[in-house]
């Protein structure tokens, strides 16, 4: 049992973390002008660049912007679609549908989304048919617009599904219904039993899926790619454009964007997912 | 009477649950009601706490009908079978969470709660969390967080019945005691003979839906279908020589 598990701990490492641990090594190295075609030596020259020009942090910024204000509001609609369609989510039917966008890849998600939110979309069509605007252009940018809107659509369009299988099943596991029933039972009123009771159970549960998911949207590509401006520009997108700039002199840029966003997730990781000591006593 | 109930009843999909039950209860005292699984029992007592709706009859408790009221304005306590614990909240929480309901000052709350730990012996556990604690613990939080709200009436549905023997008897004691000191009345729904007999002042037999409350315990013994002369039986059987 013992061989077995520490087999698993050697798999793991030498499939999982070491070529991790290499590429990250190498794009240090490469930031710091110790490696790379055009390298001058050891320098933070790149660092300091990266860093005064101020792209970075504001990439960061954005990037955290909307990743979380994407996170947030596909929480509170899969909280309002689980809650209020709980006993059909348990159809067939209405679970495939719940299902259905979770294939649906980035890339395409996007290009639903021009398709749907663009000034020559659905909506903006829609919206001249019904009289509201009268002309195409007068609809609202949503597509590469300086908010993000049309990013923060689509993220809520593919999260947002997921949450409400999530949230669907801790439902069902922690047995909310019930212990709804209890509070009730202990006095508590509608409002009372949905603030203290259910909400606190279904974010205690979920908290650390809801930071993996930021920290996914955080990283996305795609979907900024197609939808986002031209500045600021989310993380991956930035740290890609750098990457494969013309001038090779600055392509070191590129890894220390990476070196520093890897980094800072990494350590925001670790404080988030640290594990207490638990002690049963029976 | 404090609680009287008058024929009341109720159906799910055409299957008659509750069949025209009439009881009462006076104040401070503890109803022992004995039946076996599918009797009716816990469909009995969530009709009481307003869990469920009737489809007919009346319950009244203190003389104020409980008709259309909800569970929250009916000031009973309905405990489950498990010991179903707010997972989110410390044993502090779990039993202070009726009187946070009840705006009650923190300070109040803190006084009562450590108040009621100690009562329930579980001095030192009061910042752990329910996965922490052994199943009586849980129980006894469970069990203080209802008595602790002051209910008018608490129902308890087989609440020591995942217990070990040990563990179960000190439940019991620790129930006869609590509710004397907090005086409360209540109903205590089981399908164990001697737990009926033991937590009971009145005693009560359900049967598919209708309940059959004995004038005192002797009248509960010798009835054969409560099942008591028949496990008399069975234990003399054991002690008798065998030739």
């Amino acid at each position: 049992m013992k061989s077995k598990s520490a087999f698993g701990l050697l798999f793991f490492f030498l499939l999982g973390l070491l070529p991790f641990a290499a590429a990250l090594v190498y794009a240090l190295l490469y930031s710091l002008g110790i490696v790379g075609i055009l390298s001058e030596g050891v320098s933070l020259t790149h660092w300091q660049q990266v860093i005064q020009s101020g792209e970075l942090l504001g990439s960061f910024l954005y990037s955290a912007l909307l990743a979380g204000t994407g996170v947030s509001l596909s929480v509170i609609l899969a909280l309002l679609i689980s809650m209020g369609l709980r006993t059909s989510l348990q159809h067939r039917f209405w679970s495939l549908l719940m299902y259905f966008p979770l294939a649906i890849p980035g890339m395409v998600a996007s290009f639903l989304s021009i398709q749907l939110l663009s000034k020559a979309g659905f909506f903006s069509r829609i919206s001249m048919k019904l009289g509201w605007i009268d002309r195409l252009q007068e609809f609202p940018d949503w597509i590469n617009d300086s908010y993000g809107i049309g990013i923060i659509l689509t993220f809520v369009l593919i999260v947002s599904p997921f949450f409400v299988i999530l949230f669907s099943n801790v439902y069902q596991n922690e047995r909310i219904a019930e212990l709804s029933t209890l509070a009730y039972s202990l006095g508590a009123r509608g409002n009372q039993v949905f603030w203290q009771v259910t909400l606190p159970i279904l974010f205690s549960k979920t908290k650390r899926i809801m930071i993996l998911y930021f920290i996914f949207l955080l990283g996305s590509y795609e979907i900024p790619l197609v939808l986002g401006q031209e500045s600021p520009q989310m993380l991956s997108v930035l740290i890609i454009r750098e990457l494969k700039q013309f001038d090779l002199k600055l392509i070191p840029e590129g890894y220390v964007v990476a070196v520093a966003y890897t980094v800072v997730i990494a350590i925001a990781a670790l404080l988030v997912f640290r594990r207490k000591e638990v002690q049963v006593h029976e | 009477m404090f609680l009287e109930i008058k024929q009341l009843s109720k159906s799910f999909q055409n299957d008659l649950i509750v069949d025209r039950l009439s009881l009462s209860l006076d104040q401070y005292r503890t109803l022992s009601i004995l039946g076996k699984s599918g009797c009716g029992k816990t469909t009995l007592l969530k009709l009481i706490a307003g869990l469920e709706t009737a489809d007919q009859g009346s319950i009244r408790v203190n003389g104020e009908d409980m008709t259309g009221k909800t569970p929250a304005e009916r000031k009973i306590v309905y405990l489950y079978q498990e010991d179903l614990l707010f997972p989110h909240l410390t044993v502090r929480g779990n039993i202070g969470f009726g009187l946070k309901l009840q705006k009650i000052p923190a300070s109040d709350i803190k006084e009562q709660v450590d108040l009621m730990i100690q009562r329930l012996e579980l001095q030192g556990q009061g910042d752990k969390m329910p996965h922490q604690l052994s199943g009586g613990q849980r129980q006894r939080v469970s069990f203080g967080r209802a008595i602790i709200t002051n209910p008018r009436l608490l129902l308890l549905d087989e609440p020591f019945g995942s217990l070990d023997v040990g563990t179960r008897q000190r439940m019991q004691e620790l129930f006869k005691e609590l509710t004397a000191l907090y005086g409360i009345t209540s109903l205590f729904v089981t399908h164990d003979l001697k737990e009926a007999i033991l937590m009971g002042d009145d005693i009560g037999l359900m049967k598919k839906g209708s309940l059959q409350v004995y004038l005192d315990k002797q009248d509960f013994l010798l009835d054969p279908l409560t099942g008591v002369r028949s496990e008399i039986e069975f234990w003399e059987s054991l002690l008798k020589p065998n030739y």
